[in-house]
């Protein structure tokens, strides 16, 4: 029965997040449009927009070779992959144990190496400096990823998410200090991502390809921000053993955050503007130092083995 | 039981010596095959130790320098890294045997696996020193170039650091080492050339377009000098072992991990960049002996088990994913008639199975789940993630910086990986020749993807593959139980704790991205084809390709590294140059350095 129950609740979230992905990216645009006075395009438009792509006659290059084929579901695929292993409004699902947070990463890492080497693939100059570009900010963006994960899997005492939520959740992550770093660490990268101007894919890609990449950069930015939200603030999550009351609690706790989460991002979005390559270096720098950081403050504050 | 396993071992090594030395009296395709063929004999051999379990033997022979044996054993760590290196040398040797060989690609296949196999059986400092010569000098054949001198140093800091740890009064030997153990000072100086000579063997260098020496050092060299460094330092010196070591070899080895992924991100030429990844490579599994040195001189045998255990991974790796993607650069370079990346391109149309091979060793040994590099580096985090967290800032900083440099390793590995694939493989062919190569041979087809298949599923089910091969070497150095709880497909640290399961990780990847593919299909309209560069215009005549030079290069994924200012190197005076060694002079200078070794024996300890 409790197979079953968990099978329900991964069915659930990862449609759930499916769903969403697209009407947060719409919220955002309605949001970033009205802080700055403007009526702002419809909530739906991703979603029509996704319709809208997959009905139009596609472009296909000569030069693609297999890589270019599969690219866009491969990025998709590897995307929600990663998206099934990060808990939204519960945490006993049936991905739960495979839900290594290094896994989690390695699978983004894996999303944007498939659209780099797809615009690798088309041979033309402006896709393969898009490309060049996204990997080398990538570079210090994975490495301090990794190691604000590091750091959180130091206090957590495991790589596994569900047991660092746990510890969260039982009375915070120690030493508190290291936790908000790793933490702001890792909002600073959300932010350098967030400011991304879109996958390195787009420009070679036309019809349901396209709408495809769209889809997974829509699905990271959900990913990126249920990582934070689970990570920093695990309260209404539905644990084993849960019913449908704790699903209810845990599914309004998730939607919650999301709306803050949502609005703090346009909020910041329209007090920066528009973030230009070289600051977006910048604030990966920072946030690998807050890694950094974060890790030492955890491995000097132990006094015991 | 094992002992006439170690015999025929013994015999196989000798074969490979007379093979090496008579390489010009046969056709090199014959000889290739001949040492693959004692390769593989090799390997074989190596499988029964490791799958039983079985007792360590000894086995001296009398020959050598007067008054000493030379001491050979076989235990389970080197049955392990003997297994590695005669894989690699069959798949090098058959590979190279279906090329246009020729008969210098037999003397150095042969007599480098030869030597390997002496260094790795050795019981002695003669027999080790002996061994690691015969690799050094026949790997860096430039005797013009400058780092020569510096390569052949490598044997004699090996023997220096053997004779500093025997005792007074005794040869040196392994067991008497082991029966006697010495004070800390000696130790830590025969640790640091022990490190000095690694460090060496990672700069090891192949002259310009040797092919067989690059793969060799990928999948030979690297791997037995990992475990030279285990069995001097974390065997023969535990007794006297100090936490500082740790630091020392997290330092080198993070260097390495993270200038050498850097470089490889960078280099301009394909042959560099490989070359490049396989010293990350070799300074990743530095970190792992340094960690494991952590854990032992803290008493936390987990800790130590788990570095071992991403060691050998990383051996593994090296041995099979490197070996695939040195080779397979290798006949993308040969067939294109250029290494410069800026040159090549759009061979995935002309060389489908090359490419495919040179993908599926730089991805493997790339942090990338299934890979085997993936799943190194998971363990590597876990022997982090137990390490001891007691002591003072100075104690811990080695340990956050050697997890930083991990991560940035494997960061940039993952970039330099793609801009590999990416501008070698992909886009448009920039030159005509480039776009008529021609794919490898369909006997180079099978060795690269039996290579590039076993490294696969070595990422696939690394805790089975730990159990299997590795286990009972792992428990030789450690002296407790294995670190990992292995499941056929979970990699778990603790039963009480899920660990990486990389099959359910793959099933999950594949089904996501499947359902992708079924909703394109779904969703598919016939597509206008069209080329990207003209709008679906023809390219102009003088421009068949289009405009390939305008795709990337591959020059801005990460910026050059800065050079460090070295200090002016002082001049000596030049000596004379000899033209030509002839036989004469070669007899001196192989009696001058039997003279100087057997001072060194004088000066070290008694005679037999």
């Amino acid at each position: 029965m409790s197979i079953l129950v968990s099978l329900l609740l991964q069915v659930l979230h990862i449609g759930l997040m499916i769903v969403a992905a697209p009407l947060v990216a719409g919220v955002l645009d309605w949001l970033e449009a009205r802080f700055a006075g403007r009526s702002g395009p419809p909530l739906l438009l991703p979603w029509r927009l996704l319709v809208r792509l997959s009905r139009k006659k596609p472009v296909e290059l000569d030069s693609g070779s297999v890589v270019l084929r599969f690219a866009p579901a491969i990025e998709l695929g590897a995307t929600v992959s990663a998206a099934a292993l990060v808990p939204s409004f519960a945490t006993s699902m049936a991905l739960s144990p495979l839900a290594d947070i290094l896994v989690v990463v390695s699978l983004l890492i894996i999303a944007r190496v498939a659209g780099v080497l797809a615009a690798l693939d088309a041979g033309a100059a402006l896709p393969g400096l898009a490309a060049q570009q996204s990997s080398a900010l990538a570079v210090p963006a994975e490495a301090a990823l990794i190691m604000a994960i590091f750091a959180l899997a130091l206090m957590g005492g495991s790589f596994n998410l569900g047991l660092i939520i746990l510890a969260q959740d039982d009375g915070g992550l120690v030493p508190a200090t290291a936790a908000f770093v790793a933490l702001a660490s890792l909002l600073a990268l959300a932010a350098a991502d967030e400011a991304a101007s879109g996958s390195a894919l787009d420009q070679v890609l036309t019809g349901t390809g396209l709408a495809v990449s769209r889809m997974a950069g829509w699905l990271r930015r959900l990913v990126w921000i249920d990582l934070i939200g689970a990570l920093a603030f695990p309260f209404g999550l539905a644990t084993f053993p849960a019913g449908p009351l704790d699903w209810a609690i845990g599914f309004t706790c998730w939607a919650l955050k999301l709306a803050i989460f949502v609005l703090c991002l346009s909020g910041l979005q329209t007090l920066l503007g528009r973030m230009p390559a070289r600051r977006r270096q910048g604030l990966t720098a920072v946030a690998l130092l807050l890694a950094l950081v974060a890790v030492v403050l955890v491995l000097t504050s132990t006094r015991l083995a | 039981v094992s002992d006439p396993i170690l015999l025929f071992l013994i015999l196989d090594m000798a074969a490979l010596l007379v093979l090496g030395a008579c390489a010009a009296l046969m056709p090199p395709a014959a000889g290739l095959f001949l040492t693959a063929g004692l390769a593989g004999l090799g390997a074989f051999l190596c499988l029964p130790p490791l799958f039983f379990s079985w007792p360590a033997a000894a086995l001296n022979l009398p020959t050598g320098p007067p008054g000493l044996h030379l001491h050979l054993a076989l235990d389970p760590l080197p049955a392990f890294f003997l297994l590695l290196a005669f894989l690699s040398g069959t798949a090098i040797a058959a590979f190279q045997g279906t090329t246009a060989a020729h008969s210098g690609s037999v003397r150095v296949a042969a007599l480098c696996l030869a030597g390997t196999a002496m260094s790795l059986l050795a019981a002695d400092g003669v027999t080790l020193t002996m061994g690691s010569a015969l690799v050094c000098g026949t790997i860096v054949r430039d005797w013009r170039s400058r780092r020569t001198p510096a390569a052949l140093l490598i044997p004699l800091l090996l023997l220096a650091a053997v004779c500093l740890l025997t005792p007074t009064g005794f040869t040196p030997r392994f067991d008497a080492i082991r029966a006697a153990p010495i004070g800390m000072g000696s130790a830590a100086a025969a640790a640091m050339m022990t490190i000095a000579a690694i460090t060496g063997m990672i700069c090891l260098r192949a002259p310009a377009n040797d092919w067989t020496g690059q793969a060799l050092i990928a999948g030979v060299v690297f791997p037995s000098g990992v475990y030279i460094l285990i069995r001097l330092i974390a065997d023969l010196s535990s007794q006297s072992m100090q936490p500082w070591w740790g630091a020392v070899l997290l330092t080198v080895g993070g260097w390495f991990a993270v200038v050498q992924a850097w470089r490889a991100a960078a280099d301009a030429d394909i042959d560099g960049a490989v070359a490049a990844m396989m010293r990350r490579q070799a300074g990743l599994m530095v970190m792992g002996v340094g960690l494991a040195l952590i854990g032992r001189a803290a008493d936390l045998p987990q800790a130590q088990s788990l570095a071992l255990d991403a060691t050998v991974l990383l051996a593994i790796g090296s041995s099979l994913a490197g070996t695939v993607a040195t080779l397979a650069a290798e006949a993308l370079g040969s067939s294109a008639a250029t290494v410069r990346l800026s040159r090549l391109g759009g061979l995935v149309h002309t060389m489908p199975w090359a490419s495919a091979a040179l993908a599926a060793g730089l991805l493997a040994l790339a942090a990338l789940p299934p890979g085997i590099g993936f799943a190194s580096v998971w363990l590597l985090f876990q022997s982090l993630l137990s390490a001891p967290r007691t002591g003072p800032l100075i104690d811990q900083l080695p340990l956050a910086l050697a997890a930083a440099a991990i991560a940035l390793s494997a960061a940039a590995a993952a970039s330099a990986s793609v801009r590999i694939i990416g501008v070698a493989m992909l886009g448009r062919p920039r030159t005509p020749r480039g776009a008529g190569a021609q794919d490898i041979s369909p006997a180079g087809r099978v060795i690269l993807s039996t290579l590039a298949g076993l490294s696969l599923i070595a990422g696939i089910i690394p805790g089975s593959a730990l159990w299997a091969l590795a286990d009972s070497a792992v428990s030789g150095v450690t002296g407790s139980s294995p670190g990992i709880r292995g499941e056929l497909t979970m990699l778990s640290v603790s039963a009480a704790f899920p660990g990486y399961a990389a099959l359910p990780v793959i099933a999950l990847l594949a089904l996501a991205t499947g359902c992708v593919i079924l909703v394109l299909r779904w969703l598919r309209r016939e597509g206008k084809v069209a080329g990207l560069w003209f709008g679906g215009m023809k390219p102009p005549v003088g421009l068949p390709f289009g405009e390939p030079m305008a795709q990337s290069a591959g020059a801005g994924f990460l910026p050059e590294l800065p050079v460090i200012p070295l200090p002016p190197v002082p001049r000596f005076p030049s000596l004379p140059r000899i033209a030509a060694v002839s036989p004469t002079v070669s007899l001196w200078i192989v009696l001058i350095a039997f003279g100087l070794l057997l001072l060194i024996l004088a000066v070290a300890g008694g005679s037999e």
